[in-house]
């Protein structure tokens, strides 16, 4: 069963203040025992750079971007990984229930159940689950939200490595405030909490000094969630899957019956 | 019809079959589907530093690692071997300040002065120098091309450590043996240049001194400090001393005075390679001031394509081409052998905290007085040894007090930075090493306790105090090649009283300050203050 969101975590992103040292890439690595290898090509690779892709073997990436900012060029350094909505697209798509979210908000993926459709890496907004293309048997992989450091009151990896404390961590409704007073506090910052509301808003927050848009974020995202905004049609999902189910059986009734009739009466006839 | 029926007792009918199966996936769909079906927990179960295992908004002293560009000159990092100790980080900011002076965000930078030390804290050698060895192999395999390798002070008593050596070890003979064994057509010292460095800076810090220019001069030897002036103290450029690095003179003078001497028409086919305790130095040849029309040796021609250095190696490359080329040697044993080219012990002892300044202290007594100077001053006590920052005065007849403060360790260097902004410096002349020790205990030393620690310093700081006090120096004659037998031997403890920095004067440079040494032995520094804002401190 699925368990209820009770004591929802965050981690506030100050994208001013990164400096691209890459430590929470590594600190992923280290805790969820990947490779660096690049799947497709075998070769190993760092996390963080200029040119750097979330694959199934790295769940967290800081992409090297350079941008302009009041004319001149500036660097910013942009952590990805799952949001961890708080109403996941990628759980509401999966039939296979492979999809959980633990007491603290983590979108949990549980590769046991997957049935390897691939629906999530389409529903999901923000293009986080990867697929590991490389295997017979491949399943979805994502960032975890280090579930298990967060049930035993840990901060994820990735948070609790960050020499700048670009990456805070801590209640949601705290992690809010904070970006909101931050934000309110020094006039460099655009009055946006990426993730606030976006999709119905997300576990993870991200306050920058940079449009938003600029440094590679969705930004034509509705503030309705996207399992709410289909809810209206797939709410009808199993109804009619349920009369269209009994419907079947009615007409298959129905039919065996009318054929052992027929013998019958042709039995009859001789 | 009896046949059919037997079939169907054997077992399951097709029918049957397909409804089983059927049934089955409808049973587990459901199962998964109302949530039934049992959770695996995928969430990771590797392996995170002690100081990591709490919540983030606990304070840990140590946390992550220093950003490191991609791109960097002098060093790469290895992620695979990193385990996020925050060693890097410590080294960067505490001993170096240069890591978390600056505000966020950043600007367009990866704040770096390239001086190494986070590759010799790092304890699983993820930080490394980014390594020369493939290129100069190749420059060595070239028959077409000259190559001549210069040897910075401080690599004499570091090599010998990794080869068993011990601490501090004089390997300088032994050194000069595998250099040429590993196919170096020239093997110069840097001593001669730190001489000539001595006869610049000298001349300028007396010029300075008597006609009243900026002061307090700075010493501009080390690349990493030069690079931190840039950064952080913009505003004492004026006070940088225009002289080059011993290495980068060296470079120039090489490819026009040297070439001539050795009968080389065309400098192009000249590789310069130096091998220094110094991770900055890979940096420092990179800089534009040093290359083509801007730099000495390009100027002088009037060709583009030359550069004045080409090469660096750390003392751990030259150790591993060591390895690569004799295998598994006995270094220790390896017959002494000489130079061509002979450098002071002052220049020696370039390599120690306080030694530049001792140096200069002699030569420019003598370029003040016209004296040689008095014994005292042949151990200046008060510069010499491991503390961070040393202050002395220095009576020089005619002059006064010449007041000298000397500091290792940027963070050192840092508060008299801020003493000399703020006006309350009355020193005249400044030496700075960015690396603690100097550059004995640089960043392209061999590695040895994580951190290094003082003991290894002041070994390798003693052997070379020891041997300037015995000031005996053995060399042949520049340019004129290996394994000749006019070997001098002389004691030698004034960079002016050198033969061969006389000979270079007379035969080219003219005086030191001339046009020609200004071209050749002079450099322009940069404003980078605008790659960072600076953290008032």
């Amino acid at each position: 069963m699925a368990n209820k969101v009770t004591d929802q975590k965050s981690v506030l992103v100050d994208l001013t203040k990164c400096v691209g040292c890459g430590s929470c890439t590594v600190a992923c690595k280290l805790w969820n025992s990947q490779s660096f290898e690049n799947p497709q090509t075998g070769v190993m690779e760092n996390a963080h750079g200029t040119d750097v892709k979330l694959d199934s073997n790295t769940w967290t990436t800081v992409e090297h971007l350079k941008v302009q900012k009041d004319g001149q060029e500036v660097w910013r350094f942009v952590k990805r990984q799952c949001m961890h909505c708080l109403e996941p697209a990628c759980s509401s798509v999966c039939f296979a229930h492979a999809f959980h979210q633990t007491e603290q908000g983590a979108v949990q993926y549980d590769p046991e159940l997957c049935v390897g459709c691939r629906y999530c890496m389409i529903a999901c907004p923000f293009d986080v689950p990867k697929y590991e293309w490389e295997k017979v048997m491949p399943s979805v992989m994502k960032c975890q939200f280090c579930s298990s450091k967060l049930a035993d009151g840990e901060s994820p990896a990735c948070a609790s490595v960050c020499p700048t404390n670009a990456l805070m961590f801590g209640s949601r409704e705290e992690m809010l405030a904070l970006a909101h007073k931050t934000i309110e506090s020094d006039n460099k910052y655009i009055n946006h909490v990426y993730g606030e509301k976006e999709v119905g808003g997300t576990s993870w927050l991200y306050i920058s000094d940079v449009d938003f848009g600029e440094l590679g974020f969705p930004t034509n995202l509705p503030e309705k969630s996207i399992p709410k905004n289909v809810h209206g049609f797939t709410q009808f999902t199993l109804p009619i899957f349920a009369v269209g189910a009994l419907a079947w059986t009615g007409a298959s009734i129905y039919a065996k019956r009318r054929h052992a009739v027929a013998h019958e009466e042709h039995k009859n006839e001789k | 019809m009896e046949k059919h029926k037997n079939l169907e007792n054997k077992g399951m009918s097709r029918r049957r079959f397909l409804s089983v199966m059927a049934g089955a996936g409808v049973v587990g769909a459901a199962a998964t589907m109302t949530g039934c079906a049992p959770v695996s927990d995928p969430s990771g179960t590797g392996w995170l530093p002690n100081q990591y295992r709490n919540a983030s908004a606990m304070p840990a002293q140590v946390k992550g690692r220093v950003p490191l560009d991609p791109e960097n000159v002098s060093l790469v990092r290895n992620d695979e071997k990193c385990i996020l100790c925050g060693q890097c980080i410590e080294a960067c900011e505490k001993v170096q300040s240069v890591f978390g002076y600056y505000e966020l965000p950043v600007h367009d930078d990866f704040i770096c002065v390239h001086c190494g030390q986070c590759s010799l804290w790092c304890p699983t050698g993820a930080i490394a120098e980014r390594s020369a060895i493939e290129d100069v192999w190749n420059a060595i395999q070239d028959p077409e091309t000259t190559v001549i390798v210069q040897t910075s002070p401080a690599t004499r008593v570091g090599i010998g450590e990794e080869f068993g050596m011990g601490a501090g070890a004089w390997a300088e003979g032994q050194m000069v043996t595998a250099l040429r064994q590993l196919g170096f057509d020239v093997v110069v010292d840097t001593n001669f240049s730190a001489d000539l460095t001595i006869m610049e800076e000298g001349s300028e810090l007396v010029e300075r001194v008597t006609k009243g220019g900026v002061l307090p001069q700075l010493t501009s030897c080390c690349p990493g400090w030069v690079k931190f002036v840039e950064y952080y103290y913009p505003e004492l450029i004026p006070n940088l001393s225009s002289a080059r690095s011993p290495m980068m003179m060296h470079g120039s003078t090489l490819k026009t005075y040297n070439a001539k001497k050795l009968g080389i028409t065309d400098p192009k086919k000249i590789v310069n390679v130096a091998i220094m305790p110094c991770l900055a130095k890979k940096f420092e040849i990179s800089r534009h001031q040093f290359h083509g029309l801007e730099g000495g040796a390009g100027k002088y021609y009037e060709d583009d394509t030359i550069n004045d250095m080409d090469y660096v190696l750390s003392v751990r490359e030259l150790a591993n081409m060591i390895r690569q080329k004799l295998g598994d040697v006995d270094f220790a044993s390896f017959e002494e052998g000489q130079y061509d080219q002979i450098g002071s012990t002052a220049g020696l002892i370039f390599g120690n905290t306080g030694g530049v300044m001792e140096a200069a202290v002699r030569s420019a007594y003598y370029l003040i007085t016209g004296n040689n100077p008095p014994t005292s001053l042949y151990h200046l006590e008060p510069v010499r040894g491991l503390d961070g920052i040393k202050r002395a005065s220095v009576d020089v007849p005619g002059v006064g007090p010449v007041k000298v403060v000397v500091a290792s360790g940027l963070a050192n260097a840092r508060q008299l930075c801020e003493e000399i902004k703020s006006g309350k410096a009355d020193f005249h002349f400044l030496e700075v090493m960015a690396c603690p020790g100097g550059c004995i205990a640089g960043g392209g030393q061999p590695r040895t306790a994580v951190p290094p620690q003082d003991w290894v310093r002041q070994a390798r700081t003693d052997t070379m105090y020891n041997r300037d006090a015995v000031g005996t120096i053995k060399g042949t004659a520049a340019g004129e090649g290996a394994g000749q037998d006019d070997v001098k031997t002389m004691d030698l403890r004034l960079s002016h009283a050198n033969p061969q920095i006389t000979e270079i004067y007379n035969e080219f440079l003219e005086a030191p300050l001339s046009h020609l040494a200004h071209e050749l032995c002079h450099t322009t520094y940069e404003d980078r203050s605008g790659s960072l804002t600076r953290k008032e401190v």
